[in-house]
């Protein structure tokens, strides 16, 4: 799958469940969009709506992220790897303004902030779930 | 390797039995090395990509409902990685355990497995309480116990992992992979990022 070349943000990532789900994301639900589901290619984005971006707060962490809402395509490129997805907003998240200037890196390359969550679907497929979180690229 | 090289080989290295799991072709899939594979659109169920409970365990498969109540059968091959807290094999899947798969879909219905995550969580968290070998954790979904084990290491904002979790603290928030306790309130902490 083909990456988009227009650079939304650079930041870090983690993956969640959604949907029918078990153990301790079993009452997660279908996400704010009401599509969600781990199995898919999806993500949550912080600025999805407004009442999304109240209570994500980005701008807390000095980032200007766009207005995107449900359905919107993004492509998440893992940054350690190279590897990339393509994913469609289905939710609203992270809870950036919880982890302001965090970085966390693989070598050399790092990530600040919490950019964008991806479903567990969505993020084994460019690294192991049990990284937990990666520097990653977003574009359109 | 095309993805029907990918599943002949996957069904030709299929397990007999449980247990076995040995170097292969293959060799051992390194962490970033589960990587896409394949064009999935964006929003799209994953055809590669499994998960349920374990409801039983013969030789190399596994039978699992998913969390839409479909039965899907999992082949483990002698390829297959498995994760439980730690990297680990076959030998410790359990019934009622969960799992995520990443692997490729047989002509059979079969799931030719790859990779597997047993009980494994992510979960955003916010510490509420830390002894020595727990930490109480706030989530969405309730309250948790997340223990402190021999595997346990945090990663702080710009440092390695470590062993010492002496710079934690209540009311900090923190990125938690671990292994659940199924049909518990408890995990395992594999690592903590704060």
């Amino acid at each position: 799958m083909a990456c988009g070349t227009n650079l939304v943000v650079r930041g870090l990532s983690t993956w969640f469940c959604c949907g029918n789900a078990w153990g301790p994301c079993g009452a997660t639900g279908h996400g704010a969009c009401g599509t969600c589901n781990s199995g898919s290619h999806q993500c949550a984005w912080p600025n999805a709506s407004d009442a999304c971006k109240s209570i994500t707060r980005p701008q807390d962490c000095g980032l200007s992220l766009p207005r995107e809402t449900c359905g919107h395509t993004f492509y998440v490129t893992n940054r350690c790897n190279s590897h990339c997805v393509s994913v469609r907003v289905a939710d609203c998240g992270p809870d950036t303004n919880s982890f302001c200037n965090q970085q966390h890196c693989c070598g050399s390359i790092c990530g600040n902030n919490r950019v964008i969550d991806l479903t567990a679907s969505a993020f084994s497929a460019i690294a192991d779930l049990s990284t937990g979180i990666r520097p990653v690229r977003v574009d359109n | 390797m095309t993805e029907l090289d990918r599943r002949q080989f996957l069904a030709r290295t299929a397990l007999g039995s449980a247990g076995v799991i040995a170097a292969t072709g293959l060799g051992p899939l390194a962490a970033e090395a589960v990587a896409a594979r394949g064009d999935v659109a964006p929003g799209e169920r994953d055809p590669n990509f499994a998960e349920g409970k374990i409801l039983s365990i013969d030789g190399g498969t596994l039978v699992v409902s998913s969390s839409d109540l479909l039965l899907q059968r999992i082949q483990v091959t002698s390829g297959t990685t498995f994760w439980k807290l730690h990297e680990t094999t076959f030998d410790d899947a359990r019934v009622d355990d969960r799992l995520y798969a990443r692997g490729v879909p047989a002509d059979d219905g079969t799931f030719l497995a790859e990779r597997i995550w047993v009980n494994i969580v992510n979960l955003h968290v916010a510490l509420v309480g830390i002894a020595s070998d727990r930490l109480q954790l706030d989530h969405p979904g309730g309250r948790l116990v997340g223990h402190v084990v021999p595997d346990t290491v945090a990663v702080y904002s710009l440092g390695p992992p470590t062993r010492d979790l002496s710079r934690l603290r209540v009311g900090m928030h923190a990125q938690v992979v671990g292994a659940w306790h199924p049909d518990t309130d408890e995990i395992d902490i594999a690592t903590i990022y704060s």
